[in-house]
């Protein structure tokens, strides 16, 4: 642990799903009010473990994302309530988070509650906010981040999700994912409360980070410490748990439905749920004779149609090192 | 159909995505010899009179021409390219762009005895070398889907260096033999081009076929007419660009004219780097505003089937898969048969379906939907309640307004910069990073 890191936390915040993960029929029922106790322990841990660790924290609130705290830009204390017997750090860290969130869900009224989670609002800004604390920039002559690029912290941003995949999100989340690469940061899950989310995984998957699908949701703080307290450095030496399969199913275009056969235009790579005569992203119509195949072949059988075979119009001689040599 | 396509290929002037930074020489006229570079119009004329050639200059060094201002500062440098940067972003046309995304490419370098020629250091050899890795990399990064050969023109013939493949490792593993690359004799473009030619002559009609000539000489030796040749290429539809180390050679000029590629000399190191990466972003296909019903025989566009696999972990247990025969724990599945193959993108062995992993994909979007540019905010007058810091990363913005850039087209005094949908603010930083890597507001989410 010889580099700082920066963490930046993803809470996924709708009421909706928050107040379904606290009924007591669940197996292990959580509350927000119980989650918030133990993600502050966690968070209290990463900022104590070394002194130039750096934190944010993003909410991701129905149909809207805010940042609820970052310990680069310290708002003026309210130093009225200062408790003696606590490490200020950790009272600030705590009563902002708190406070902040408490403000936002006061203000949603009713109609909003049900409304989808801003977490694409939150995972760009989150990278917009590595962005400027990895790269402090000469435009910005602010004395904040003047550090040297050598006590610059490894980055990487953990998501907190209860919510189930969002399709029409689709693109702009492997846009973030894809940013994230060349940022290089990893994305770590911990998928907290409702069904798998395939494109979490993706983004789990294709930075490096670990995705955790948490079954003993009373056991929470010891997943977020075991397995997403070590820095990616240092689970090249540890075992942390990895997720076991990976799903690379996509969103159609147009319904917005997941997918595991897709209809692609050639032309600019939309993916639609069934053959369309006109490819609604670029107006590129299909030729009639590639309809009526791809549409005899549809139907999933025990053998596919000639036509089908004939579909895949791709090149298997030079693709990938995957052909037998 | 082959004619009207050739031409939509060479429309595509104002595409390139690639910044035209350069390292040596007045900002201004380089900006007026790029321009010309791109019109293929009198190019030689014009661009001799503006900027020596390698082998012309003493000795040139880009950080020796970085100007500073009057208080010893790069800032005003630096705001400048910034400034032409969101220029760039602004002039580019904002309406449906259609690209080419499957894309084949050969690369043909020359291996002669020319590129040992020392004008470009440490050699045209090695500076190519460079080049091309660098070029290879950044080119599948931003075509996802497409694949690369390379071809070799040494000692009068056509060498194959590497098969056409989709994987960067596969091609850079090629040039980084080098033993194998010495530059010997004379090259043959007729022999170098007909070999990339045939081994494009199986590809699907809805992808692209390119070929990527670096030439070094001044000479080629050919068994026959090259003029055939060309007539091939134009029947075959493959776009052919050559960068020229040396200078310009009529029959190169030619190949790219009547194939709709780009033809450029490399007046120096930076240029030959600009002229290389100007062919990096995929060919625009302008949407077809012409009349006569054009897009309704565009017989190259065609719908595909295609499979996303799930892909199963190194710990579960070993199974053999349909390509190799082999025992393994890690693959993924065909989401038709459930067969189970090694690596994606690939033809599923057992019923034939395309397999490609949604990622491979998705790489290409953000073609597709750019994030709108955000305008440079000049005054505050007008809003009520201005936000106190960047919407994205949470940097305050400053007081006052500078008074060094306020004279700068397209540059906000106050560095701001807000999108024309959700109306929040973002720094300067942010706005380059959202529109250059992550394509994505982060006010709208979309
Ligand atoms: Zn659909
Ligand atoms: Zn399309
Ligand atoms: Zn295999
Ligand atoms: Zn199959
Ligand atoms: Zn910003
Ligand atoms: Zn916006």
């Amino acid at each position: 642990m010889d580099k700082p890191s920066h963490i930046s936390v993803i809470l996924d915040l709708s009421p909706s799903q928050w107040h379904l993960s606290s009924l007591p029929e669940n197996p292990h029922p959580l509350s927000l009010r119980s989650f918030l106790s133990q993600l502050l322990a966690f968070l209290n841990l990463h900022i104590a473990s070394k002194h130039e660790n750096t934190l944010a924290v993003f909410g991701a609130f129905p149909s809207k994302s805010v940042m609820l705290y970052s310990s680069t830009d310290p708002e003026a204390d309210n130093t009225e309530n200062v408790n003696p017997n606590m490490y200020h750090p950790f009272q600030v860290v705590d009563s902002r988070v708190v406070t902040r969130i408490e403000e936002e869900l006061e203000s949603l009224d009713q109609s909003e509650e049900e409304a989808p989670i801003g977490l694409v609002g939150a995972l760009t800004k989150a990278l917009c906010y590595i962005n400027r604390i990895i790269h402090p920039s000469a435009s910005q002559s602010s004395g904040t981040t003047s550090e040297d690029p050598t006590t610059l912290p490894d980055p990487r941003i953990l998501v907190l999700s209860v919510s189930p995949d969002l399709s029409t999100s689709y693109i702009p989340i492997m846009n973030s994912i894809f940013s994230a690469q060349k940022l290089k940061v990893v994305i770590d899950v911990c998928k907290v409360y409702g069904p798998d989310t395939v494109f979490l995984e993706q983004a789990a998957h294709l930075t490096g980070g670990s995705y955790i699908y948490l079954d003993r949701r009373d056991a929470l703080l010891q997943h977020l410490i075991m397995s997403h307290m070590p820095s990616p450095a240092l689970r090249k030496l540890m075992t942390v748990p990895t997720q076991d399969k990976i799903d690379f199913r996509a969103a159609c275009f147009c319904h917005k439905n997941i997918v595991d056969i897709g209809f692609v235009c050639s032309v600019c790579l939309s993916i639609f749920c069934a053959p369309v005569p006109v490819c609604s992203t670029c107006r590129t119509k299909f030729p009639i004779k590639t309809l009526q195949r791809l549409n005899a072949s549809r139907p999933p059988g025990l053998k596919p149609a000639n036509g089908a075979l004939k579909t895949a119009p791709s090149t298997p001689h030079t693709r990938g090192p995957s052909t037998p040599r | 159909m082959a004619p009207r396509k050739d031409i939509d290929y060479m429309d595509g002037e104002s595409d390139s995505d690639v910044d035209v930074i350069d390292d040596s020489g007045d900002r201004g006229k380089k900006g007026k010899g790029k321009a010309i570079d791109r019109r293929k119009k009198d190019k030689g004329k014009g661009k001799s009179s503006e900027q020596p050639y390698a082998w012309e200059a003493s000795y040139t060094r880009s950080w020796d021409t970085v100007q500073e201002d009057e208080a010893g500062s790069l800032t005003s440098a630096v705001a400048d390219l910034v400034a032409r940067g969101r220029r760039r972003r602004l002039l580019a046309p904002a309406n449906a762009i259609r690209r080419t995304i499957i894309r084949h490419l050969i690369i043909i370098l020359d291996l002669s005895a020319s590129m040992l020629d020392r004008d470009m250091r440490p050699t045209r050899f090695g500076l190519t070398l460079e080049y091309a890795r660098e070029f290879i990399v950044e080119w599948f990064d931003q075509n996802p889907l497409g694949q690369i050969g390379l071809v070799g023109m040494r000692a009068g013939l056509g060498e194959r260096l590497s098969e056409m493949s989709g994987n960067p490792q596969d091609v850079l593993k090629a040039l980084s033999e080098r033993h194998k690359l010495e530059p010997a004799g004379e090259p043959s473009l007729q022999n170098a081009i007909d070999m990339a030619r045939t081994s494009m002559s199986h590809l699907p009609t809805h992808s692209s076929r390119e070929i990527l000539i670096i030439f070094g000489s001044l000479t080629t030796v050919d068994p026959g007419n090259i003029h055939d040749t060309l007539d091939a290429c134009i029947r075959d539809r493959i776009r052919v660009s050559v960068v020229a180390l040396a200078a310009e050679m009529k029959i190169c000029r030619e190949f790219c004219d009547k194939t709709g590629g780009q033809f450029g000399v490399a007046m120096n190191e930076g240029h030959f780097k600009d002229l290389l990466f100007e062919l990096i972003p995929p060919p625009a296909q302008r949407a077809l505003s012409r009349a006569a019903g054009a897009g309704a025989t565009n017989l190259a566009a065609d719908l595909m089937m295609m499979g996303f696999p799930v892909r199963l972990p190194d710990t579960s247990p070993p199974t053999l898969c349909v390509c190799h025969s082999e025992l393994k724990s890690e693959g993924f599945l065909c989401p038709r048969c459930s067969a189970k193959v090694c690596d994606v993108p690939t033809d599923c062995d057992i019923c034939g379906l395309m397999i490609v992993s949604s990622p491979h994909l998705a790489r290409s979007y953000h073609h597709l939907f750019p994030v709108k540019p955000y305008q440079a905010v000049t005054t505050l007058d007008d809003t009520s309640t201005p936000a106190k810091s960047c919407h994205a990363c949470a940097r305050s913005f400053p007081e006052a307004a500078a008074t060094n850039v306020a004279t700068t087209e397209g540059l906000s005094p106050l560095g701001r910069y807000r999108c024309p949908d959700c109306h929040h603010d973002f720094c300067t930083d942010c706005d380059v990073f959202v529109h250059d890597v992550v394509h994505c507001c982060p006010g709208c989410g979309k």
